[in-house]
């Protein structure tokens, strides 16, 4: 029985009809998770007291899914991935997991992650490193490494995400599933672990549009908690997708796009572009305009310093809070500054001590300006130059790093140094808070490979319909990752 | 030459209270030789000094002054479960006067 690979609104309808009860699906979705894990390692807990609910005319009564581990949720385990906090079960819920509850639905395990969402591999979280359900030998990338594995084995039709740089939107690519995050603000960080406030988004990882319209027009909504967010009550994402995109207008960057500027691209980029322009023309038979336009290269190859600055910078401000005193498992020392000492250098990974260090550096009075203030300036220049683009076309399109999902032993001399700033492009969408939604586009080497569109503020409606329409017109939509596909 | 030493980023990592060892100093100085590289070349975009650093997404925020509103208060019990280290009901933290 395969419940789980189905989609919210079949999953809905089966219930309403009482062909399948929501305790058959929470014991489907267990017993999926634990197969998971013995596979891939894609969770930190898994609850196993996980309750039914009583199934109502909303959506996500009675469905399963997944959290996050960086989701505050009462009553349960909330690591972040970190070592530091490897015991912590917060007294209160985060306010989009909270909203979830209200609806119905039903957490069955906390996702593997990198910690505290800073990597983008999936290798870093304390549990260990999260394989890709597609292909073990390959990473899923990250940080929102276990909830797309999860989602792409078919554990449950959807998992919660975070996305500070890119860590919901390429995992979803290297899975080949549906990866999120709508304008910044849309939906409550509260109780989310904060890594970079002002480039954090929570979001979602689904098989298709419609799901990911669905479970984010139930986690949104403005916050007394969050002084971010903002009204979005008269948007409803689901009610307003339309596959009617004609007359839309999209537009892909050349350099980020144009094989011809990278005379010593590998095989696989060479396919992902191809394919990617294939798609391009899928977009034109829907009859959308699609434009191809040209953006500075220096702001571009800026964007990886621009984000590591910024993210670093607030991160070490974020996470000052992490002294292994005020919460987190106590180290031993005979003064408090011993005591810190200790459980930092004991508890962080090499990665999370890196970004600290760094930020820390670029914060430094005398550093200050070289660094932090002109990565800010570079923010802006990228946002602006986004926001001209978006008064004449209604969405940017692109591709999603350079092609599949890595090999954990990949060579990184067999990929070419003037194409590494194509791994980046998606943090434009964090720096300017944009809608931003990654689908699968393809496959290269039996591995699925992403698109992205992205949008101007507020215009989520917009960049959602525009992916619907080209998801449909694909062959992509509501995948399983192969390695399972075949279980019945 | 690296502008960067394994004593400078020693100093900094100290100021953190966080202890690195031998390769993970060499990792930071790879990362910061990188990123002063790509910062060199953002500084001589022209004019870069005279933009308005951009400290958030979004600039069209409400702020609002709001009534006090009175919560209960979580209960000892609940906040006590995340403790290992108490007393009755106080929590033993380390000495920090001497």
């Amino acid at each position: 029985m395969n419940n789980m690979y189905k989609s919210i609104v079949e999953l809905h309808s089966l219930l309403k009809e009482g062909k399948v009860t929501s305790d058959e699906l929470i014991k489907e979705s267990l017993n999926k998770s634990y197969e998971l894990q013995k596979k891939c390692n894609a969770f930190i807990s898994i609850i196993d007291n996980a309750k039914e609910c009583k199934i109502t005319d909303d959506l996500l009564s009675g469905i399963p899914y997944g959290v996050k581990d960086n989701y505050s949720t009462k009553g349960v385990l909330s690591t972040g991935g970190s070592n530091t906090l490897k015991d912590y079960i917060p007294f209160f819920n985060a306010t989009a997991y909270e909203n979830l509850c209200n609806h119905g639905a039903i957490m069955i395990n906390k996702t593997n992650m990198d910690e505290f969402g800073m990597g983008g591999t999936g290798t870093t979280g304390f549990t260990g490193t999260t394989l890709n359900p597609w292909d073990i030998k390959r990473m899923c990338a990250g940080s929102s490494s276990g909830s797309a594995c999860a989602v792409s084995y078919g554990v449950y039709p959807y998992a919660l995400g975070t996305d500070t740089g890119d860590s919901i939107r390429k995992p979803a690519a290297y899975c080949g599933i549906v990866g999120y995050k709508p304008t910044y603000g849309m939906i409550s960080r509260y109780g989310v672990f904060a890594f970079a406030s002002s480039l954090d988004h929570c979001g979602v990882l689904t098989r298709n549009v419609s799901d990911a319209a669905i479970v984010v027009d139930a986690m949104k909504g403005i916050d007394y908690h969050d002084m971010t967010t903002w009204d979005s009550k008269n948007i409803n994402l689901y009610d307003s997708l339309n596959d009617n995109v004609k007359g839309k207008k999209l537009c892909y960057i050349k350099e980020y796009t144009d094989i011809n500027l990278f005379p010593n691209a590998n095989r696989e980029l060479k396919e992902h572009l191809k394919n990617f322009k294939d798609k391009i023309e899928i977009c034109k038979n829907l009859g959308m305009e699609v434009e191809e336009v040209s953006v500075d290269i220096r702001l571009l190859k800026a964007v990886s310093s621009t984000y590591r600055v910024i993210s670093c910078a607030e991160a070490t401000s974020n996470m000052s809070n992490l002294t292994g005193i005020i919460f987190g498992p106590r180290s031993r020392g005979n003064s408090y500054e011993e005591i810190m000492k200790n459980y930092r250098t004991e508890g962080f990974s090499p990665l999370i001590k890196r970004r600290f260090v760094i930020g820390s550096y670029v914060l430094q009075e005398e550093n200050k300006d070289r660094y932090f203030f002109n990565a800010q300036r570079i923010r802006r220049l990228l946002v602006d130059k986004w926001k001209e683009l978006f008064k004449k076309y209604d969405g940017v399109i692109l591709p999603v790093g350079r092609g599949p999902a890595l090999h954990f032993d990949s060579n990184l001399d067999d990929y070419d140094d003037d194409s590494t700033y194509l791994e980046d492009s998606l943090q434009i969408g964090n720096f300017g808070g944009f809608p931003s939604i990654t689908i699968p586009s393809g496959f290269i080497d039996d591995m699925p490979v992403g698109l992205n569109i992205t949008g101007n503020v507020y215009n989520d409606v917009e960049v959602l319909n525009i992916a619907y329409a080209l998801e449909n017109a694909m062959e992509y939509k509501n995948q399983i990752a192969k390695e399972n596909k075949n279980e019945g | 030459m690296s502008k960067f030493t394994k004593e400078m980023i020693d100093d900094y990592a100290e100021k953190l209270l966080i202890g690195l060892t031998e390769e993970e100093n060499k990792m930071v100085l790879d990362e910061f030789d990188e990123i002063d590289k790509n910062i060199g070349l953002i500084n001589k975009i022209p004019n870069i000094g005279d933009i308005e650093p951009m400290s958030h997404c979004l600039d069209n925020f409400e702020f609002e002054l709001r009534e006090d509103d009175y919560h209960e208060s979580v209960p000892l019990d609940v906040i006590f479960s995340n403790c290992d280290c108490m007393r009755d009901d106080e929590v033993k933290v380390p000495k920090v006067v001497e």
